[in-house]
């Protein structure tokens, strides 16, 4: 085991995976020379060189479509958006060609590539560069979608991603860059569509995504501390393939559903979970399901602002609470 | 626009060649016109008629293995890659048989096997696609060149631009080939952009040379995709080639183009480019029965390529959810 | 039109569809009879509310469906029926973050929030909600409540025990539920008093065969205790009450339940409203009324809602005292056995004899949340002398 922060557990992905195969390549804005504007890609030009790890201009298409044309001949290419909002500027690429063609052509070709962006807010950058927009990915039939919510998921996440033959948007909280934690040093690869119960309980199942993971783990500490309600922790890891399975076991055993979302209230992926779960558990349920997310706003920048709105553990307690019997 | 005149002539099996390829074009795109007026082919159809010497030219001058993306106007030029001419009909008829079994339509032609790499209807957004597989074909230096086609009212959109430049600083093997037939849909090119040659006034923006050629000259589009195969193929980067054509019909089945004025498209359809061509093949000596062997056998080739998708089913309709993902399914849970 | 099941009776929730008397495509008169419906204890008829062609039948015959829910369809003349549309409420989750649920919608109580999970456990353990104490908020029944329940072994699983099965009807559940409700809210006790009913006779004996002449049916003991129970309630006003969380209700009006007997098929407690203010006569018609119409299924929702206070009376059988389950939510139940000649001892200044008197034992069963021993034992000393020293003939 090796203290990581979640930064640094990017470049050791992707460094674990250029080294066993060279068909993977990697490019982005600012992403050689300079690391990465949130230094997360640090030292793989010195390692992997020019022609594997390149610099490009400000061209989110072009960016996307060479990651396009290159996996859908022969490469393994890992592209970088830098922030998640600037998916809206080449989303034309990313649903209507790379999530599409492999079905249009009737499978004669895919799409073996991986699009790294930082998402999410917390970081006072103002609403043009802080909003969590994994769902806007779940919502495209074609794409899978990954957000972990530590350093340890993410190296082993990242791997299985670029491994994976399908298109992944991989979605990294820049909130949680900073975060330091075990991580199992040497190849570690997490399969995609596993969520993990990181903390186990009977009264009532938290589902949560990236940075909501460690507020849901904190609002657990405080329900049973001060209030004796037991809250089983869900970390989803990927929505898509999403793991049902584990959920609705959980679920089924607790007969409580609430689900931490960062994104904005309307059709947030919590949506589709708590729409599953009311269809699929139905006679499980002894409560409502309960959503905290961010209200349907786009994120002030105000520090005081931006924490009063994204949902805190406090928040997560006190609509646990309005479940409770 | 610059000359035919001194455009070194092509050997006699070329010229055949290039007939054969526009004439296939030809009727089959025809037969594509007939058979939506049936009602065979549903939605939307965009034809090429009177630009088959864009596509046969390259198609001549590419490699097995190079790579072809075009846009949804693109019948002509996934055929001239080699692809059944069954398969294509029967895509635009929905049927078993299609190319794509269905899945894609008339907009999304492709088989990779030929290396047709896929026809896109999202305006330029197969512009860096193109620059990406060109960069592929670079970095496992398999010498692969890619070819891309694109209209006039593609320059205008923000991929173009940055497709291009992306090209040209990575020196990637690329050849983007801009077919201006004067009209961006119904409106004339001219009213909507700001240069003369919406292509090739933009090259010196990448560095890249200005080139515009007669589309409609089969022998001038040949000589110079080779030239720009070369140098690509040769490590020396891209090109930007703008080629004056026009289209017989309008933009889309739906469109009878009544936009242009008369005299404009009778100038342009005594430009036939399979006029021009047949002419100048027997005027070079060439043999007409040859030619009226390749007529004939197109003819035929068409008529079984038809007779072959309308007995062809409807695709299985468990197919629907098939080939989102590699391992052949459309699961998201489990 | 939509036909909808009605409200039965105050408390009632749901009913089932005994038999439907219309098929689809039946012309209908407004006033035909529709469907025989059955609730906790009482079959009742529903009439077409209007004329016209049965056009769609949405509750098939043994489904139980809640008030309120469209049964079936009647096409007015001219009117257009559609499908009907997907049943089954739909539960939205209301909760919006940090805002309170929309108003315009009626709140449901916490007898009727059953949660999914709550309705599935009930059906597989075959349970009724009655027989469950609610601890979630606002006294819901948990998940959590029904399974300790489960737990506790109250619930019958599926038994090993040999012999002819008999399955428990509708009545004999919701009885054998309340019984043991009543049993486990009330602590019984358990008083009685022997009483002395030659004077009642002397009225009784005279009046007779008259009485049966008149009437057609016998003048029992029956409607002289229950006009001596009025006259003792109105001095022992908490026997007449109700216990509600942690207090006694005093009713206003004495509304008397007497226990009949449906020839062994089952128990109901009809009430006669407002019993203080009739005569003997009266209570004695009011009885007969009621014994009628329950054996003949007649009795309205209403007969059985509403009782102070209840009085059994399995006297023909010649049983000596019962000690009665209380009727839910009264505190007091009271039987009358057997009237039977024994030989009494009469006290008089001058000696003791002994002579042969009709005696019965009222049997009390109180509960001992609302009252003590003290006080119902007071109560029945003042039942015996008003039973023992009335004037009945003025009591007609």
């Amino acid at each position: 085991m090796a203290q990581l922060s979640y930064r640094e557990a990017v470049s050791a992905a992707i460094a674990q995976e250029m080294r066993r195969d060279e068909s993977v390549v990697f490019l982005g804005e600012d992403i050689a020379a300079p690391g990465g504007v949130f230094k997360t890609t640090e030292g793989l030009l010195a390692e992997f060189g020019p022609l594997r790890v390149r610099d490009t201009p400000i061209s989110e298409q072009a960016i996307l479509g060479a990651a396009a044309g290159a996996a859908m001949t022969g490469l393994r290419p890992i592209a970088e958006i830098m922030f998640s909002d600037f998916f809206a500027v080449c989303w034309d690429i990313v649903v209507n060609q790379i999530a599409k063609t492999r079905f249009m052509s009737d499978g004669q070709c895919s799409f073996p590539l991986v699009i790294r962006s930082a998402n999410g807010g917390g970081a006072r950058f103002g609403a043009q560069h802080s909003q969590s927009v994994e769902n806007w990915a779940m919502a495209v039939p074609g794409l899978k979608v990954v957000a972990p919510s530590n350093a340890a998921d993410l190296k082993g996440l990242l791997a299985a991603s670029i491994r994976d033959p399908d298109p992944v948007l991989f979605f990294e909280q820049k909130s949680l860059y900073g975060m330091k934690s075990d991580v199992p040093e040497g190849e570690h690869v997490v399969p995609l569509g596993q969520a993990a119960v990181v903390r186990e309980g009977t009264d009532v199942t938290i589902v949560a995504l990236a940075a909501m993971v460690p507020r849901a783990l904190k609002a657990a500490e405080t329900l049973q501390s001060e209030h004796n309600i037991s809250a089983e922790v869900v970390d989803v890891r990927c929505l898509v393939p999403l793991d049902t399975t584990t959920i609705f076991s959980s679920v089924s055993k607790t007969g409580r559903l609430v689900t931490v979302e960062e994104n904005p209230r309307l059709c947030g992926w919590g949506a589709e979970v708590s729409s599953l779960v009311s269809e699929e558990l139905f006679w499980d349920l002894d409560s409502p399901i309960v959503r905290v997310t961010t209200p349907h706003i786009p994120l002030p920048s105000a520090d005081t602002l931006e924490d009063a709105v994204m949902p805190s553990p406090a928040r997560i307690v006190e609509n646990v609470l309005k479940l409770a019997d | 626009m610059a000359a035919a005149a001194n455009a070194g002539a092509p050997e006699e099996e070329t010229r055949l060649e290039l007939y054969r390829l526009m004439q296939a074009c030809r009727v089959m795109e025809q037969r594509a016109y007939d058979l939506f007026m049936q009602n065979l082919v549903k939605g939307t159809s965009h034809l090429a008629l009177g630009q088959e010497a864009v596509a046969a030219g390259f198609g001549a001058a590419m490699r097995d293995d190079d790579y072809t993306f075009c846009t949804y106007r693109g019948h002509n030029h996934t055929l001239v890659r080699g692809v059944s001419m069954t398969g294509i009909l029967g895509e635009l008829m929905g049927r078993e048989c299609g190319l794509l079994s269905g899945k894609g339509g008339s907009m999304h032609l492709m088989d990779v096997d030929k290396g047709a790499m896929g026809s896109y209807a999202i305006i330029g957004a197969h512009m860096p696609i193109a620059a990406g597989a060109a960069w592929s074909a670079q970095y496992r230096g398999s010498g692969q060149v890619a070819v891309c086609f694109f209209g006039d009212g593609t320059t205008n959109i923000g991929a173009f631009h940055e497709s291009i430049n992306f090209a040209a600083i990575w020196n990637l093997p690329v050849v983007y080939v801009c077919e201006n037939n004067l009209y961006m849909e119904y409106t004339p090119i001219s009213a909507v952009t700001a240069v003369e040659n919406p292509a090739a006034d933009r090259a010196s923006a990448y560095g890249l040379e200005p080139v515009v050629i007669d589309g409609n000259d089969a022998d001038v589009v040949f000589a110079v995709a080779q030239a720009a195969l070369a140098k690509a193929r040769s490590g020396d980067g891209p090109s930007l080639i703008e080629v004056l054509t026009y289209r017989h019909g309008g933009h889309s089945r739906a469109d009878p183009g009544k936009y242009r004025p008369d005299e404009e498209v009778a100038a342009w359809k005594e430009r036939d480019p399979l006029k021009i061509y047949r002419a100048r093949m027997l005027e070079a000596g060439i043999d007409e029965t040859a030619i009226v062997g390749i007529e004939e056998e197109q003819a035929a080739r068409v008529d079984r390529a038809e007779a072959t998708a309308r007995d062809s089913g409807p695709p299985p309709l468990e197919i629907a959810d098939t080939d989102v993902w590699a391992d052949g399914s459309s699961r998201w849970r489990n | 039109m939509d036909v909808l099941m009605p409200q039965l009776g105050e408390t009632v929730s749901e009913g089932t569809i005994a038999i439907w008397h219309k098929q689809v495509g039946d012309a209908v008169e407004k006033g035909d009879l529709l469907i025989d419906v059955e609730t906790d204890k009482v079959a009742t008829e529903i009439e077409a509310p209007v004329g016209g062609v049965l056009a769609r039948i949405d509750v098939p015959q043994g489904e139980t469906v809640d008030v309120g829910t469209v049964l079936a369809v009647i096409a007015v003349e001219g009117e257009v029926v559609e499908e009907a549309t997907v049943a089954g409420e739909v539960v939205e989750a209301k909760a919006a973050t940090p805002v309170a649920p929309p108003s315009g919608l009626p709140t449901k109580n916490a007898s009727e929030k059953l949660s999914p999970a709550v309705r599935r456990l009930l059906k597989q353990h075959n349970l009724q909600i009655s027989q469950i104490s609610g601890t979630g908020r606002d006294g819901r029944v948990t998940r959590q409540n029904v399974l300790d329940f489960i737990a506790q072994g109250v619930a019958s699983p599926k038994s090993e025990i040999a012999g002819e099965r008999i399955p428990f009807d509708r009545i004999r559940r919701v009885t054998a539920a309340h019984m043991v409700k009543s049993k486990a809210t009330s602590p019984h006790v358990l008083q009685t008093i022997d009483v002395d009913f030659h004077r009642v006779d002397k009225s009784r004996l005279a009046r007779k065969d008259q009485w049966k002449a008149d009437t057609g049916y016998s003048l029992s003991y029956l409607p002289f205790v229950a006009r001596a129970v009025c006259k003792a309630l109105v001095e022992f006003p908490r026997i007449n009450g109700s216990v509600d969380g942690d207090a006694l209700v005093l009713h206003p009006q004495i509304n008397l339940a007497i226990a009949i007997d449906l020839n062994f098929e089952g128990l109901v407690a009809a009430v006669t409203r407002n019993a203080g203010g009739l005569s003997v006569s009266q209570l004695a018609q009011s009885f007969n009324d009621l014994v009628t119409r329950a054996k003949t299924k007649k009795l309205t929702p209403d007969d059985l809602q509403g009782g102070t206070y209840t009085l059994s009376n399995p006297g023909p059988f010649g049983t000596l005292f019962t000690a009665p389950i209380i009727n839910q939510p009264q505190v007091g139940i009271l039987s009358l056995d057997a009237v039977k000649k024994r030989p009494h001892v009469v006290e008089t200044a001058a000696h003791d004899a002994i002579a042969i008197r009709p005696i019965g034992i009222l049997a009390h069963s109180f509960d001992h949340r609302a009252i003590d021993g003290a006080y119902s034992a007071a109560y029945l000393q003042r039942l015996q002398s008003i039973i023992q020293e009335t004037d009945w003939h003025s009591e007609f």
